[in-house]
């Protein structure tokens, strides 16, 4: 009769503390261990998972350890004739890892590696008549990419180069009954998604447009009895996930709906204590997309040994700071 | 086969020969192909080295397998092969670029430019798009989520449709004599063709809903096969609707299955709701665009409507069909998610189908209300006295669903029109026809509903649901007019 509610259990064992040093060593260490199979399955998303080792990194005050001129050299030679970026050298051009170069560029206060107006007009040629943008040039449209172009020019300070008012419309037009987004009009409300969409409406200025009330109701029924958060209804907590839902519970100012300790215990039990990194969910592998967010949710729940994270581009508030983009936040 | 490539493979020293082996295996996947044009399935087989004499390559009945070991060779040696020719280092002709993307997209799909390289052999013919969605629905056995294979699959159907409004357009180019008669069998083998596809993406994507649960790429891809292969066409929106409902049943927690089956509710209820194109009558301006017609709220007040013309009468006739419709939609789904709830407790996404329809349901009351008060003619004024206007069958029929919650389900099947109330000529004919008016959702019923659930159940998630469930009619729908 019935089933057991879908979420994990946290032994009493599990790590409660956070193990700061253990995590950048892992990280630092992540490029050079690899072997070749591995490298190879996951070469289509390298350039995002630059930025996820080098954010975390910077948000645990440890980016010098990182080869700063290697990643630039590895970044300008992936920007493409078009102007945008691919994941790696030989890889096809992406607004993905055009947003992840970006994003490293700043972290590295080096923007000016690369030449940013091929970029801007990349990002630019990808927007449709009906406001949305694709991928790349095969046409793909998802509200991912929404976030990634609006996210792009908002670092490089050139937002006004789209048609903003398009772009938002389309964005609108993807909201759900429960106050959430999916990826295309009639899709799904997905954590991942709503976190791509509230962030491009505080970067557009456009908050007031969301339900926050309605959302951020959907977004606290997303905490499990252990603390974790899912993605989705009946799907299990994730660390990733917890990263998605709390910043846009942030974003439109509703972070106090959730419980902040519980879902503190979920993430510290994610973490490894031989291994340093965190995993999706307690006992499973960690990498370091689960890192960065793990570390980062860390951060939004108000961690001092952490530095501040933006909810919104998930990058150190300093960094925003020097380019002084300061992204809205609902109140 | 590759009677050496097994064997030495590991120790093959120079870089030409690991070549000439790994191509091998290649071309033993596309000759498996070749041998078997029936491959439904791929995977890989648990083997810890190479076997003397053996091809890595095992094709049994319809399923082809890679042998474990091999693939930690094969996939970064032609992923390499690939980045090379991508970078103008290296020269591939077009058969092994067919043959090293197959290979590298069945063991790493989401690998975007091998997708991208295929595109560009379609777009010069060397590959033909039926090929490619073969490629990308066995990658789905495998990789079910596999968002690129998606997105190509996408693509593809783009170009396909892109190819069917070609040939519609030349169509409606030339229109005469022989021309038309060669031009309309064409036009009809490839409607039948569109229709094959549209089943068959149907199918993969029921697939790989099966093979992951709550798989959102899969369901929000049928959504968009839907919205581009099949826009207007309401038959395949009621055959998916109908075909969902035991899907679902078997599915209780698969949320993204519950928003396809909510997302197909809802264009067939919008659908319904727009009065159809022939609005000839003078009084049909303010009816346009509404869910409920006239003639239902004449049933509830028992009024008359004076004297209609012709054609009023058989759009208002129409009307009815399409409000009675409806209800008996809402009235249906409903139930079904009680007898869910019920006898699956604990499931969230029940709760949150129970949401999204009755939200559905408020909304097209609320609309219809709006679009009342915006019209000025004496029917819409009445609308607005009898306020509320719809919930006046909601008020009669939630008195009957406050009993069936006991467990009384006969009391929810849909109540017949009482005779005497309705004078009106063209009333009584629909009533000789035995049409019956269902009940549609109501917010007293909803909260029978909830005690009903509280009074009766003890398991603490089915209880957690339902106190939220109550939370959110008094918030959210109690909040809005
Ligand atoms: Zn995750």
């Amino acid at each position: 009769q019935g089933t057991q509610v879908k979420d994990v259990i946290i032994k009493p064992d599990a790590p409660s503390t956070l193990l700061l040093d253990k995590h950048a060593d892992y990280i630092a260490a992540y490029g050079n261990k690899k072997d070749e199979y591995e490298y190879t399955l996951s070469e289509y998303l390298r350039m995002s998972g630059i930025y996820w080792g080098l954010t975390v990194m910077d948000l645990m005050g440890q980016l010098p350890r990182m080869n700063r001129q290697e990643i630039i050299d590895f970044i300008k030679a992936c920007q493409h004739e078009c102007g945008g970026f691919s994941a790696s050298i030989g890889h096809d051009p992406h607004l993905l890892y055009t947003l992840s170069a970006v994003q490293i560029l700043c972290l590295y206060d080096n923007v000016d590696a690369i030449d940013v107006d091929k970029v801007v007009e990349y990002v630019k040629g990808l927007q449709q008549e009906d406001g949305s943008f694709a991928g790349d040039k095969w046409g793909e449209i998802d509200t991912r990419f929404s976030f990634c172009a609006v996210a792009t020019l908002a670092l490089l300070g050139k937002m006004d180069m789209i048609n903003v008012d398009k772009a938002v419309e389309f964005v609108l037009s993807c909201m759900n009954f429960d106050g959430g987004f999916g990826c295309r009009p009639g899709s799904e409300s997905h954590a991942g998604q709503i976190y791509c969409c509230t962030g491009f409406l505080s970067l557009t200025g456009q908050l007031h447009q969301v339900n926050a009330d309605l959302l951020g109701w959907w977004l606290c029924e997303r905490q499990l009895p252990s603390g974790g958060l899912n993605g989705r209804p009946e799907k299990l907590p994730d660390v990733c996930y917890s990263w998605w839902v709390l910043a846009s519970l942030k974003i439109i100012g509703r972070i106090h709906w959730i419980d902040k300790a519980k879902l503190r215990t979920f993430i510290l039990a994610c973490q490894d204590e031989e291994t340093g990194g965190f995993a999706d969910r307690p006992g499973d592998m960690v990498d370091p997309f689960h890192t960065l967010f793990g570390v980062a949710g860390l951060s939004l729940l108000g961690d001092e040994q952490i530095k501040p994270v933006n909810p919104v581009l998930c990058m150190p508030e300093d960094v925003l700071q020097r380019i002084s983009l300061q992204p809205d936040l609902l109140n | 086969m590759c009677v050496t490539s097994s064997g030495t493979l590991k120790m093959a020293e120079s870089k030409e020969e690991v070549d000439v082996l790994v191509m091998r295996v290649v071309k033993d996947i596309t000759n498996a192909f070749k041998r078997n044009p029936n491959i439904d399935e791929i995977g890989v087989i648990p083997c810890p080295g190479a076997r003397y004499n053996r091809s890595p390559i095992v094709l049994v009945e319809n399923k082809l397998g890679v042998e474990s070991w091999c693939v930690k060779f094969l996939l970064p040696y032609v992923h390499n092969k690939l980045l090379l020719y991508r970078q103008r280092k290296h020269w591939l002709d077009r058969e092994t670029l067919v043959d090293i993307t197959c290979t590298l997209l069945l063991l790493n799909p989401d690998f975007t430019t091998a997708w991208n390289v295929r595109k560009e052999l379609l777009q010069c013919g060397v590959l033909n798009l039926e090929k490619d969605l073969y490629l990308g629905k066995l990658a789905l056995t495998k990789f079910p989520k596999s968002p690129e294979t998606w997105i190509h699959r996408r693509w593809v159907l783009q170009q396909i449709l892109h190819q069917f409004s070609a040939v519609a357009r030349s169509r409606k180019q030339h229109h005469q004599g022989e021309v038309e008669q060669a031009d309309a069998e064409r036009s009809q083998q490839l409607s039948d063709y569109l229709a094959r596809t549209l089943h068959q993406e149907m199918k993969v994507c029921s697939d790989a809903a099966c093979r992951y649960p709550s798989n959102y790429n899969a369901w929000s891809h049928r959504i968009w096969v839907l919205q581009h292969m099949a826009k207007g066409n309401a038959k395949v929106f009621h055959d998916e609707l109908s075909s969902m409902r035991l899907w679902v049943s078997m599915h209780v927690s698969d949320h993204s299955g519950f928003h396809y089956r909510q997302f197909l509710f809802k264009e067939l209820i919008t659908e319904l709701s727009q009065t159809p194109a022939c609005t000839t009558t003078s009084s049909s301006k303010h009816q346009s665009n509404t869910v409920p017609s006239s003639s239902s709220h004449h049933h509830n007040h028992g009024q008359a409507n004076g004297e209609l013309s012709g054609a009023e009468a058989a759009g208002g006739e129409e009307r009815w069909l399409r409000f009675t419709k409806i209800l008996q939609l809402f009235h249906q789904e409903m139930e079904l998610c009680s007898d869910l709830i019920q006898s699956f407790p604990g499931h969230e996404t029940l709760w949150s189908h129970r949401r999204h329809i009755f939200y559905l349901w408020h909304h097209l009351r609320r609309e219809h209300q709006q679009h009342c008060s915006s019209n000025g003619s004496v029917e819409s004024v009445h609308f607005n006295n009898s306020d509320p206007c719809l919930p006046e069958v909601g008020a009669q029929s939630c008195a009957g669903q406050g009993v069936s919650v006991n467990g009384q389900k006969h009391i929810n099947e849909p109540m017949e029109v009482d005779a005497a109330s309705l004078p009106d000529p063209h009333d009584s004919k629909r009533l000789k026809r035995g049409i019956m008016l269902p009940a549609p959702p109501a917010l007293l019923s909803e909260h029978n509903f909830v005690s009903s659930i509280l009074d009766t159940c003890a398991n603490p998630e089915q209880r957690r649901f339902a106190m939220a469930y109550k939370k959110w009619l008094d918030t959210v729908i109690g909040q809005q007019p």
